[in-house]
């Protein structure tokens, strides 16, 4: 089956070379010139027309809650408030984001192209980001004072640091955070603001070819729609237009794309995720949509492979830490804890040119149950044969091998 | 990540080019056996190392401790100023004997996680004023490790009050009972910890460490190689003046020097640190003028030499230029919070970082040995 796609692929590539190579065709391409500005900064009538201060809000209210995590005395019902926020009501410290009327809980899960239709998983995996809440306060919060061990919550040392872990031995703030990489930051993303179901939605291709703003804005819809994609990975770095300037400005994905660029494996991937973002946006002020969508799929392609890519380098790095002679449970807990986050959130990366992620729902909970089932405790019974097993599962449907990811 | 590949190439070089590289013979710990390059055998070094340095530091160690639980004894029966003055010139004195120990995190010390569990700072004072309060506190747990060790001891005899009446008020007022079993509590804990490291040392791991002979990953040279290097990057140039003095933040952290509170010896400790790392290398026997097998004596083994001058030399001139440097400066604190920017603290600090490279890379390339530590990336 594949040889037969590939087959067809080069003999389309070549008729196509073929075809192209007497005649004037590259005059349509002409008709579109795409001035890609070398920062991300784009203006009508002098005026800036990039903003997405709903996407900083949000990440700027994820990292409070996760911030309530670790303060032992907070109700579940306080920290499922912050995580529901509504409108005026005294969740935060932050009075501006106590004043907004965005919610982390509902553009949880909430893309167009997964869950429009897919209300049940929607629910589902908010109940497991609520669940993780619950356990936190339920097993967590009331073992804060207890050291923990196998199959008893409670603390555990790590270097300077202690880590706070289920009876499993699983960090809970620590699934949330990464999970939420996942369900919120890549799915709003790659799923929906970056979708032609959202940019090219009612009369938005009509109105951006025409330059015909939203009332009371500069910016065209479709325009908005792309910097909210921009604004889920950007939203807290100094100067937006310049982000991998201070990559690492929120601990979501901008950090995470921060630690990849930092792995000789996969430098170079800020700066090509900042360009396609850039010269995206670029193709849609020119009305050049083919250039758009390939842009996209660019993002797609380099954000799930760093959520693949830190799912795998933790396991890799825990298995280390337990192979030790005196191993550091606190550390390699804490390791596994945020792989398990990332394991979670392969559901929401985007295979490009595809409507599909590169792990199922599904699958991504038969990796999660391996992770968890060498035994009754969880990660205290973890084997290494078992973090290999699932750390090759996932380098397999990506181009980097487990070493690559790992190191 | 490069730096790791050219010790990596460093070494595979050194392999081939070695001919008669042999195996100690009683080396059956080895897991990767790779042929020594040179002559030089790591047994004695290893048996000098545990012999002569280490477990004559530790007993010194203890031998600090006792003096510090009886000073604090005296105090407790008569919390009197002469006291107080005695109890923490106990305090300062087995303080600084903590710095010939602190790079020792192996084996049984690494086990019981001795270095965190006695000198977390800055302590938590407000921890620790919760528990004074309360009486209910559990030393045992990682979250407590800032409210307890030689930190909180800095506190409680040298930041309860600007002078020392301040402070024996506090001891002989309303709290003085919970105060007093706080800081026994603490001494407690302190002796615990390093008498069980101390007897673990005697009783087998002294065999374990010797024993393991050979060069692999796990062998203890390497193992020890490693720990010795992380302990100087991270806690002494990083955790004495390097996190103080601004060098990795936005901001200078006065409040993160040792010994807070006694304000005026951060400088002697971290002298007294590096002169430590200075006599391992050099293989110095505890208390002695004499000295052994070392990671100086291999280096001559192995005849290195970079750019053209002996690796050896190298490093000692270093620790003394850098010595020489932080001898010169105000108390740590003070040249902190005086000088916008420290100046003087931070050409010091230059110095102390050059050495890092030398062992790092250039004494551990020689040696064939892989640093196998990275830094935890921050959350």
């Amino acid at each position: 089956m594949k040889k037969v796609l590939y087959t067809l692929a080069i003999s389309s590539a070549v008729f196509l070379a073929s075809c192209s190579s007497d005649d004037n065709a590259s005059d349509m391409d002409e008709a579109i010139v795409i001035d890609n500005p070398a920062s991300y900064s784009f203006e009508r009538n002098e005026e800036n027309t990039v903003s997405f201060g709903g996407q900083t809000t949000r990440i700027l209210m994820a990292q409070e809650l996760l911030g309530g995590f670790t303060t032992n005395t907070n109700t579940a019902e306080i920290l499922k408030a912050m995580y529901a926020h509504e409108e005026g009501a005294e969740d935060f410290e932050d009075a501006d984001l106590n004043a907004s009327d965005k919610s982390l809980r509902s553009k949880t899960a909430a893309s167009v192209d997964y869950f429009s239709t897919n209300a049940t998983d929607q629910a589902l995996i908010r109940a497991d980001f609520e669940s993780w809440i619950d356990g936190q306060v339920d097993e967590v919060f009331t073992n804060w004072n207890v050291a923990a061990e196998a199959g008893t919550a409670g603390q555990l040392a790590d270097g300077e640091k202690t880590r706070y872990v289920n009876a499993q031995g699983l960090e809970y703030n620590q699934l949330f955070a990464k999970g939420l990489i996942g369900a919120l930051m890549t799915d709003q993303a790659l799923n929906n603001y970056l979708s032609t179901a959202v940019l090219d939605e009612g009369s938005s291709r009509a109105d951006n070819d025409a330059g015909t703003v939203l009332e009371g804005k500069s910016y065209t819809n479709m325009e908005h729609k792309w910097d909210e994609a921009y604004g889920y990975v950007y939203g807290l770095n100094a100067d937006a237009s310049n982000p991998n300037a201070d990559l690492g400005a929120d601990s979501f994905l901008n950090e995470y794309i921060g630690k990849l660029e930092e792995d000789p494996d996969f430098a170079g991937i800020a700066d090509d995720i900042f360009q396609a973002f850039k010269l995206g946006r670029a193709a849609i002020v020119a009305g050049d949509y083919e250039i758009r969508d390939a842009q996209a799929d660019i993002i797609r392609e380099k954000i799930s492979q760093v959520i693949a890519v830190r799912g795998i380098f933790y396991m890799q790095r825990a298995k280390a830490t337990l192979a030790e002679e005196t191993p550091n449970y606190g550390s390699a807990f804490h390791a596994l804890s945020e792989a398990y986050g990332f394991i979670y959130s392969l559901r929401f990366t985007r295979k490009p040119g595809s409507d599909a992620p590169y792990f199922t729902k599904a699958e991504s909970e038969e990796l999660l149950e391996e992770l968890m089932e060498d035994g009754v405790n969880g990660l205290w019974d973890i084997e290494a044969e078992t973090i290999d097993e699932i750390s090759e599962d996932i380098a397999e449907r990506f181009d980097f091998t487990v070493a690559q990811a790992g190191e | 990540m490069r730096r790791f590949f050219t010790i990596v190439a460093t070494a595979v070089m050194i392999w081939a080019c070695s001919s008669d590289g042999g195996n100690d013979p009683t080396d059956d710990v080895v897991v990767d056996p790779t042929p020594d390059p040179v002559s030089f055998e790591r047994g004695p070094m290893l048996m000098n190392w545990a012999d002569n340095i280490i477990i004559p530091s530790y007993e010194a160690f203890s031998s600090e401790m006792t003096g510090l639980q009886s000073a604090f004894d005296s105090f407790k029966s008569d919390a009197s100023e002469a006291n107080l003055v005695a109890f923490r010139a106990s305090w300062l004195s087995a303080y600084k004997m903590w710095q010939r120990v602190s790079m020792f995190e192996i084996g049984p010390a690494e086990t019981l996680g001795l270095r965190l569990n006695v000198n977390i700072y800055p302590a938590g004072s407000d921890k620790i004023d919760g528990f004074i309060t309360s009486g209910s506190y559990d030393l045992a747990l990682a979250s407590n490790r800032d409210a307890k060790g030689f930190p909180a001891l800095d506190y409680l005899i040298n930041g309860l009050g600007d002078r020392d009446e301040d402070i024996l008020a506090k001891f002989n007022g309303t709290e003085k009972e919970n105060l007093i079993a706080y800081t026994g509590d603490v001494i407690a804990d302190m002796v615990s910890l390093s008498t069980n490291v101390l007897a673990e040392w005697n009783s087998g791991y002294r065999a374990t460490f010797v024993a393991n002979n050979g060069a692999s990953s796990t062998a203890s040279v390497d193992r020890f190689i490693n720990d010795y290097v992380f302990y100087y990057e991270k806690f002494l140039r990083a955790g004495k003046m390097g996190i103080p003095v601004g060098a990795f933040s936005e901001n200078v952290l006065p409040q993160n020097v040792e010994a807070y509170y006694k304000a005026d010896v951060s400088n002697e400790l971290f002298l007294e640190g590096i002169e430590a790392v200075q006599d391992f290398f050099n293989g110095v026997h505890y208390g002695k003028n004499t000295s052994g097998e070392s990671l100086a004596s291999y280096l001559d083994a192995l005849n290195t030499v970079k750019d053209g001058d002996d690796l050896k030399k190298l490093i000692n001139d270093q620790f003394d230029l850098a010595k020489t440097k932080v001898a010169a400066l105000e108390p740590f604190r003070n040249e902190i919070e005086d000088n916008v920017p420290p100046t003087n603290m931070l050409l010091a600090y230059d110095e102390v970082q050059r050495i890092v490279p030398l062992l790092k890379v250039d004494m551990v390339s020689a040696m064939s040995v892989s640093i196998d530590f990275v830094d935890a990336d921050g959350d």
